[in-house]
């Protein structure tokens, strides 16, 4: 049997870093046994005379904050994290609008990592993560998590754009389980995100709205079968991961999502064994926003399919950068 | 140096009918401080309380003893606990005639 030689050092082990496969220059390093590590609940933005929600934030306005969780069950008991104890976990209310709907408040949680970048290249994040329906009720729960994603919000000095992926794992009760891609159908403004005003002008003194492109985590019209026109479906992106038989068994999985921020491209997505191939695709680009220049923000959600809680599990995670490579062959993912 | 943890359970909340807060899980902690934050109320005769409760799976609840002292008017209230297990919320219940309580409620935890 063929075997690989691993020169580690036993720090390398300690802090856990081998389970990743981080760029270059490691922009943070959370394991949740740590504490939350500057992970925090997305909140709206505000009006400027009062202290309120922009209206057009007013339905994303309860996202749910992040917690430390121990994966405690009531059958199984404590389940732990991969490493440790503790993970960050995301938690849903107990409640959802169909798929083909507006998200109802509650049923959408997102949190996210704040930070800017020093240069333009290679942007990666890699975590470990489980996902699970709460265990209040008989039956398994595949069919009552619609999806998990992770978001990029970049913005340089000319555009801002979302560069994202979906797991979109049931619809409307139907189980889908395939990736999805972030880049938006050509509507108007007024299509995807409503007559809503979200963000402050540089004067400060009006307000606009979300362009196409920013937010396809929630903006654009949604369907029934779970496709929205801020997403669309990675090539050969169906894949089956590993929920397990109860509810209440967890298994961990990795994902890395590469993206090349001096390209404004996606590079490619892994999730477990397999890894798909978005060289050359391109997220959709918004005109730069004021305040938020240099902005490397990293979001991860999770979105509940019926009246049942949905929570998404991170052991640990890594944000990571590099310089642009030269493009390399294409590709392609497998499909199971 | 010790952990130290502000979650916001409600944000901008209206409560005009019983609720309670949404599951937190607090295991890491060794106290906690729920404070309910009342910015504006209407509706006749108004009164919010709260009671801690705990739980072993984050499902099932049982009041934990503490309470929050009688909300009638705006401002801010406070309830401390320790020796919780994993699990903490506030059930709360409003009262009066065409109540309507708004406000912010967070959890506030260290250990």
């Amino acid at each position: 049997m063929a075997t690989v030689s691993a020169k580690r050092s036993p720090s390398e082990y300690e802090v856990g870093l081998s389970k990743f496969r981080p760029l270059e220059r490691i922009l943070s390093y959370d394991d949740f046994d740590r504490g939350l590590n500057g992970w925090t609940e997305l909140t709206g933005n505000y009006q400027q005379g009062k202290m309120a929600v922009s209206p057009g934030h007013e339905r994303f306005s309860d996202l749910r904050p992040p917690m430390l969780s121990s994966a405690t069950f009531p059958f199984v008991g404590t389940h732990g994290s991969m490493s440790g104890i503790y993970s960050l976990k995301l938690a849903t209310r107990a409640r959802a609008a169909g798929a083909g709907e507006e998200i109802l408040r509650g049923s959408f949680s997102q949190c996210l990592k704040r930070l800017t970048f020093q240069e333009l290249g290679l942007v990666q994040f890699e975590m470990w993560f489980t996902y699970k329906p709460e265990a209040d009720r008989p039956g398994i729960g595949e069919d009552e998590f619609r999806a998990f994603g992770v978001l990029w919000d970049i913005q340089d000095d000319r555009y801002r754009y979302f560069p994202a992926v979906r797991y979109l794992n049931a619809a409307n009760g139907v189980v889908k389980q395939k990736w999805q891609f972030a880049q938006a159908k050509p509507v108007s403004d007024k299509a995807w995100a409503g007559n809503f005003d979200t963000s402050i002008s540089e004067d400060r003194k009006s307000a606009v709205g979300a362009k196409p492109g920013i937010d396809p985590q929630w903006f654009g019209r949604r369907y029934p079968d779970g496709s929205t026109e801020g997403f669309r479906d990675i090539a050969e992106g169906a894949q089956r991961l590993c929920y397990n038989e109860t509810f209440d068994k967890i298994n961990w999985h990795y994902l890395r999502f590469l993206v090349d921020s001096s390209r404004r491209e996606y590079v490619e997505l892994q999730c477990n064994e397999r890894t798909y191939d978005l060289r050359g695709i391109q997220p959709t680009l918004a005109d730069a926003y004021p305040r938020i220049w240099s902005l490397l923000n990293l979001a991860l959600w999770v979105e509940a399919d019926t009246n049942r809680r949905c929570f998404l599990f991170v052991d640990s995670a890594v944000i990571s950068t590099g310089p642009s490579s030269t493009r390399p062959t294409r590709r392609k993912g497998r499909s199971r | 140096m010790r952990q130290i943890h502000t979650a916001v359970l409600e944000r901008f909340g209206r409560f005009s009918q019983d609720f309670a807060t949404e599951p937190y899980e607090v295991g890491w902690a060794e106290e906690a401080i729920f404070f309910v934050k009342i910015e504006e109320v209407e509706g006749a005769e108004p009164t919010l309380t709260g009671q801690v409760q705990i739980s072993h799976d984050g499902m099932t609840w049982i009041d934990e003893g503490t309470s929050l002292p009688l909300i009638r008017q705006t401002g801010v209230v406070f309830a401390r606990v320790r020796h919780f297990g994993n699990w903490l919320r506030l059930s709360c219940r409003v009262s009066g005639r065409d109540v309507k309580f708004q406000g912010m409620i967070s959890l506030c935890l260290k250990g």
